[in-house]
């Protein structure tokens, strides 16, 4: 976890697509929270499984969505939209709350620290 | 935000249903690839970066994601636009006869009038051709917009045609601001309407 941040908080290395590699974050731009929130899978769910998820704790919040470098926000559902790759569009990599304007997270699980 | 961006634009992409609207904002397409949660839910926009003769821009592109099957889209998707794609498919007459009419309602909604349009002819790697590419040129000289084949399964063609309206957009005063764009989801009108009015087309490929 140290070496992934600098000035004790800030994302110290570029974020990326664990697919694709695009680059979803440049260096100094996110915040690490502490944060309990499940997330659904990110693997296709196969025939008559449910593919279930994870409940994630760390992430990197950003302030403003044009913060990104590349990212994509799913459709609505239950006020909530997920954030995937923009790219090849795998995810859920995090979500934004509509009820919080100002606030974007990334999973760090889920994402390439370059 | 980063101090080096030059701007934020709202980029829209329109056009029938089944044309490959949502595939020509992939990077690569992989056929035995299925994000789930993009085809469950959808997708509503992307956050793009690009940079265009060192100028980097912000883009939110908005695809209509099947919308465009229930007609019409409203005019909220419309609002604020400094950029639009009007996607046919080279392989569908139907597709290519319906330009008209998303013109017309690109028109009645669009907020701002210098909006700078790019029509795409896409799906070339189809051997079936029912348009053909003297058609698409004619029709993008007509309406005054940009023009370009592509192919989304290929590559081809695609990043051009992003670089290519950004840097028209950018090219174009008073369509677009450095520091007015309103910040958050919902992305609403600045209020400016050039009347500066710039034609052209131009060609690609």
């Amino acid at each position: 976890m140290e070496e992934l941040l600098s000035d004790g908080e800030k994302n110290a290395k570029t974020v990326t697509c664990q697919r694709c590699g695009s680059v979803v974050l440049k260096p100094n731009n996110a915040t690490l929270v502490k944060k309990e929130k499940f997330l659904p899978s990110m693997r296709k769910k196969t025939e008559g499984t449910d593919a279930g998820g994870d409940t994630l704790q760390d992430f990197w919040l950003v302030t403003d969505m044009y913060t990104f470098e590349n990212v994509g926000f799913t459709n609505t559902v239950e006020n909530i939209k997920f954030l995937i790759c923009a790219d090849c569009e795998i995810g859920p990599i995090g979500w934004h709350d509509l009820s919080d304007k100002q606030a974007f997270y990334v999973a760090l699980e889920r994402v390439e620290h370059k | 935000m980063d101090d080096d961006v030059l701007t934020t634009l709202k980029i829209l992409i329109i056009g029938e249903s089944g044309v490959g609207k949502s595939s020509l904002l992939l990077r690569f397409t992989d056929d035995t690839f299925d994000p789930e949660i993009a085809a469950t839910i959808g997708v509503d926009f992307k956050v793009k970066t690009l940079t265009v003769d060192g100028n980097k821009a912000k883009l939110a592109i908005w695809d209509t994601a099947g919308q465009e099957r229930f007609r019409t889209l409203t005019p909220s998707y419309y609002r604020g636009a400094q950029g639009v794609i009007l996607v046919y498919d080279v392989s569908s007459r139907n597709s290519f006869n319906r330009l008209e009419q998303w013109l017309s309602e690109l028109e009645t909604f669009s907020t701002k009038q210098d909006i700078v349009k790019m029509l795409v002819g896409n799906k070339i790697d189809k051997d079936k051709k029912e348009v053909d590419r003297n058609e698409g040129l004619k029709f993008a000289r007509k309406h005054q917009m940009l023009f370009i084949e592509a192919s989304a399964k290929t590559r081809e063609g695609v990043q051009c045609a992003f670089e290519e309206l950004v840097e028209k957009i950018i090219q174009t005063p008073g369509l677009w601001e450095s520091d007015s764009q309103p910040k958050g989801v919902s992305l609403t009108d600045t209020g400016s309407a050039a009347v500066n009015s710039c034609a052209g087309y131009c060609s690609l490929v």
